[in-house]
């Protein structure tokens, strides 16, 4: 994440690397319980089967069970901007099934705090260049007609501690700053007709009401394509944390560039340059450059099943079990994906399973007997433009390490003889020296 | 797996315009569609066909012929100022005001030196706000142990736009109350924050007395203006579709390599950073720990301390944390009535009622009470 990796590189980076031996590291997670030979759950009635439950009416908010409270989102120190209020608290993909992630666990990011709304002042402004600058209440967005769509949402700080190496041995901190959910609300092509647009405008400002007044430019273009105001998420209206009560959502870009707590946009005829388009999310290539603007979040995946968090310790020699994993891309849709046993020499195709809808999270699968072997267990997604998720070398002997965001390198798990899963890289740091072109002009020339 | 068997698989899909042998790698390329079948940002774009959108979702199509529905009503004059708070890079926006140099040091020192450091050092985990040399933006510390630096991006290293600094320091600091700085304090911080970058104003130095206005502020180049691309502001969104749409600006690939792929060593985590996820990952399924009743944690005081002084006093690099026995013992042993009177008045470090000039004396107390008896 960004400001973790400021503080890397600023202050206490030799702190941060701190030494510890590998043989330090072993897997976090507790693995399943293992049927024993002696279970004897089936000859007793269980408690439960002896008394009345709960009363319908003791939570009118449902809530998990309690045995499900480590299913929850976590934080890190580091992963901040010197506190929890510019932070993230990482979504636990591990545990997630299918597309969907529930409203408690979608990760949360904010940089100012979760902002709390009373829906009943929140405004939203439209101006600039347009006709008639409006101003709508929630229940005047309502009126409009409504679409639900499935998106993810991803963070492009996403998978930022791994540029440099391996660091964290859990899913949930690799890949947790993202999550994907059922959005409802309005197309912003349909409000925009009520303010109509002036000739000469190409892109909106877009700003949020809470403390960090976030503001964000997004090109005009995309607006009118397939962006949305959205107040609603899994059926229910937005969390505090997504952004309640009205949120952007701009299909398949950069988490930030979802605006959370919406409320104003302004059109205009230039970019605005806000400081997350500037000193923030903005990608440091190795030439000194940095390519300042990025909006799709590309394609990616990572084997989900097993995982360090979730390992095979619980199999037996023989055992058929089924990789699992989640791809995405904010480019369309997932086209297929490949998994390698043996460190990304070779490779398979897994299968496709459930929605494969266009900016969303989808599901892939492959049936695979476990022998007790050693594996170097590896996913890679290909999408509908046809874009492939690279390696590390490929990614970053063209982008270096220092840019941030948008890491999309395929994710590669060791599994030991035992079932243990850990987070390893396959790669090459001498080629990587090589491939980096330090050199500006040619790349950059082009662009100017 | 048959190599043959997933030629025919992408064929089928369309997908495989051929093999390719490199240095014997089995190599499918990907057909990738025209820019006029892409979006803005490169991706698929979608429309609705036959009432369904993007293949997947139907769709209301009465909506095309609604030319407007006239919701809402129209924003007034006074909305539009009063909330048109941003300063693009163009200067639309920057209101007047002046302020010197001196004046934002005093400003800075009471208002954001707690979280950013003297001088805008860092040093507290919050972003070091000058310092670091240009040059140092190609800098690689691509591997860990090898020694190298990495880059150092600060204001005057790496921010393009002054009015970027202006407009931040106005709607986003300081961090625990935007919005409470008068322009003229902001004019002064801004000036302030240049100085410590070194910027010059038509190459002059901004010493202690210099007095920023908005003519001297719109003449800023910061060092690195031209070290951003593509140049979105000559050629508007356009430019990032072809940028976009050719993964081999960013390391993406069109080109999935199936056997004999090149790879790599193997590298296992050196430095973990696990130790301080918290609470620590486990997938266990068991009841939660009784955990301790929280003595009055959702009391008045509780949430104003939440509101308004935890940003700081939760942070042991700023301020004693809450809860910290051997913080706070030499404090409260200072006796209430000093707690209560550093607390108002401000005292070193902390502002008076931690800048939350809205808070009565009482509620203060309140808070102060809260605060020792979570740290006795
Ligand atoms: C309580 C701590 C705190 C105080 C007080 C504070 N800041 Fe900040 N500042 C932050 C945090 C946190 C961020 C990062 C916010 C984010 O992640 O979006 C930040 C970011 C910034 C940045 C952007 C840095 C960069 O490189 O992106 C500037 C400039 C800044 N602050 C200026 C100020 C000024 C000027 C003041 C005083 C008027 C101030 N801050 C007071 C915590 C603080
Ligand atoms: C901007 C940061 C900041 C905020 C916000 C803040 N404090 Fe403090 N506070 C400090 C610092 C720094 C100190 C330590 C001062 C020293 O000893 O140098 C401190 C010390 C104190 C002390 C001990 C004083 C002493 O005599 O040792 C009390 C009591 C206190 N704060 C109460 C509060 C209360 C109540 C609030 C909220 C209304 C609050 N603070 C908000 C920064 C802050």
């Amino acid at each position: 994440m960004k400001e973790h990796n400021k503080k890397v590189s600023v202050s206490s980076r030799r702190g941060f690397f701190k030494k510890i031996a590998a043989s330090a590291v072993a897997a976090t997670a507790v693995a399943p319980v293992a049927l024993s030979a002696k279970d004897d759950a089936l000859l007793k009635e269980p408690e439960w089967g002896k008394k009345l439950g709960d009363p319908v009416n003791k939570h009118l908010y449902g809530m998990p069970s309690p045995y499900e409270h480590n299913v929850i989102r976590r934080t890190h120190e580091l992963l901040s901007s010197g506190d929890f209020y510019a932070s993230v608290a990482m979504c636990p993909v591990h545990e997630l099934e299918g597309i969907i992630t529930p409203n408690g666990l979608f990760f949360n990011r904010c940089h100012g705090g979760v902002a709390q709304i009373d829906p009943n002042e929140h405004r939203l402004l439209i101006h600039g260049m347009v006709e008639k600058p409006l101003v709508l209440t929630l229940e005047d967005i309502k009126k409009y007609p409504k679409e639900s769509r499935i998106h993810f949402i991803e963070c492009p700080a996403n998978g930022s501690t791994e540029w440099r190496a391996p660091q964290f041995n859990t899913l949930q901190f690799l890949k947790g700053m993202m999550s994907c959910a059922e959005w409802t609300g309005v197309r912003l092509s349909h409000i925009l007709k009520d303010a109509g647009i002036k000739p000469g405008a190409k892109w909106v400002l877009a700003e949020g009401a809470d403390d960090s007044h976030m503001g964000r430019t997004i090109p005009l273009e995309k607006i009118l394509d397939d962006a949305m105001v959205v107040f609603a998420q899994n059926g229910e209206a937005l969390r505090p944390e997504q952004g309640y009560p009205l949120r952007l959502l701009v299909p398949g870009w950069e988490g930030n560039l979802n605006v959370k707590w919406l409320k104003r946009l302004e059109i205009g005829d230039k970019p605005w340059h806000a400081k997350e388009e500037t000193s923030k999310y903005t990608m440091l290539m190795p030439n000194g450059k940095a390519v300042q603007y990025f909006w799709p979040m590309e394609v990616n995946s990572v084997i989900t099943r097993p995982c360090p968090d979730y390992p095979w310790t619980h199999l037996k020699k023989g055992d058929i079990v089924e990789i699992e994993g989640l791809a995405w891309s904010g480019h369309g849709k997932i086209k297929g994906v490949d998994i390698t046993f043996d460190g990304g020499k070779n490779w398979v195709e897994a299968e496709l399973k459930g929605l494969v809808l266009p900016k969303a999270w989808t599901r892939f699968s492959y049936i695979f007997k476990w022998e007790g072997k050693p594996l170097l267990l590896a996913s890679r997604a290909y999408d509908e433009v046809g874009n492939v998720q690279p390696t590390i070398d490929q990614e970053v002997g063209k982008m270096g390490v220092e840019n941030i965001y948008h890491r999309n390198a395929i994710v590669t798990w060791e599994v030991k003889a035992n079932g243990e899963v850990n987070n390893v890289q396959i790669r090459d740091y001498k080629k990587e020296r090589e491939m980096i072109k330090k050199d500006a002009k040619e790349e950059v020339k082009k662009w100017m | 797996m048959d190599v043959r068997k997933i030629s025919k698989i992408a064929s089928l899909a369309l997908l495989c315009v051929g093999f390719a042998y490199a240095s014997g790698a089995k190599e499918i390329k990907l057909k990738t569609p025209s820019l006029k079948e892409r979006s803005v940002d490169g991706a698929m774009h979608y429309k609705v066909k036959n009432g369904v959108y993007a293949g997947v979702y139907r769709v209301n199509t009465q909506v095309d012929k609604i030319k407007k529905f006239n919701h809402g009503r129209q924003a007034t004059k006074e909305e539009i100022k009063f909330n048109d708070i941003d300063v693009r890079y163009d200067w639309q926006g920057l209101p007047d005001g002046k302020g010197s140099v001196a004046q934002g040091e005093e400003l800075y020192n009471k208002n954001c030196v707690m979280c950013h450091g003297d001088f805008g050092a860092g040093g507290k985990g919050y972003p070091t706000l000058a310092g670091g040399e240009k040059s140092s933006l190609k800098n690689q510390l691509l591997d860990p142990d090898s020694g190298d630096e990495p880059p150092v991006k600060t204001i005057g290293t790496y921010w393009p736009y002054a009015s970027t600094l202006w407009w931040y320091v106005k709607t986003g600091m300081p961090f625990p109350h935007p919005m409470s700085l008068s322009n003229d304090e902001v004019y002064a911080i801004v000036a302030y924050l240049l100085s410590l970058n070194e910027i010059q104003i038509d190459g002059e130095d901004l010493d202690d007395d210099y007095v920023l206005t908005k003519e001297k502020l719109m003449k800023v180049h910061m060092p690195n203006e031209d070290g951003f691309y593509p140049n979105v502001n000559k050629y508007g969104p356009e430019i990032m579709k072809k940028f976009l749409s050719d993964p081999s600006n960013y390391g993406t690939q069109t080109v999935r390599c199936m056997k004999n792929c090149p790879t790599g060593k193997v590298v296992h985590i050196k430095h973990t950073l696990d130790e301080a996820i918290n609470p620590p990952v486990t997938t266990k399924r068991d009841l939660p720990k009784e955990t301790k009743k929280e003595g009055g944690a959702n009391s008045k005081y509780a949430k104003l301390f939440e509101a308004k002084c935890s940003a700081c006093h939760t942070n042991k690099a700023i301020a004693p944390v809450i809860g910290d026995k051997e913080a706070w013992a030499p404090r409260i042993k200072q006796g209430k009535k000093t707690l209560y009177t550093h607390a108002i008045k401000g005292f070193q470090g902390m502002p008076p009622k931690g800048g939350n000039a809205d808070l009565s004396d009482a509620d203060v107390k309140g808070i102060v009470d809260y605060i020792v008896s979570k740290s006795k």
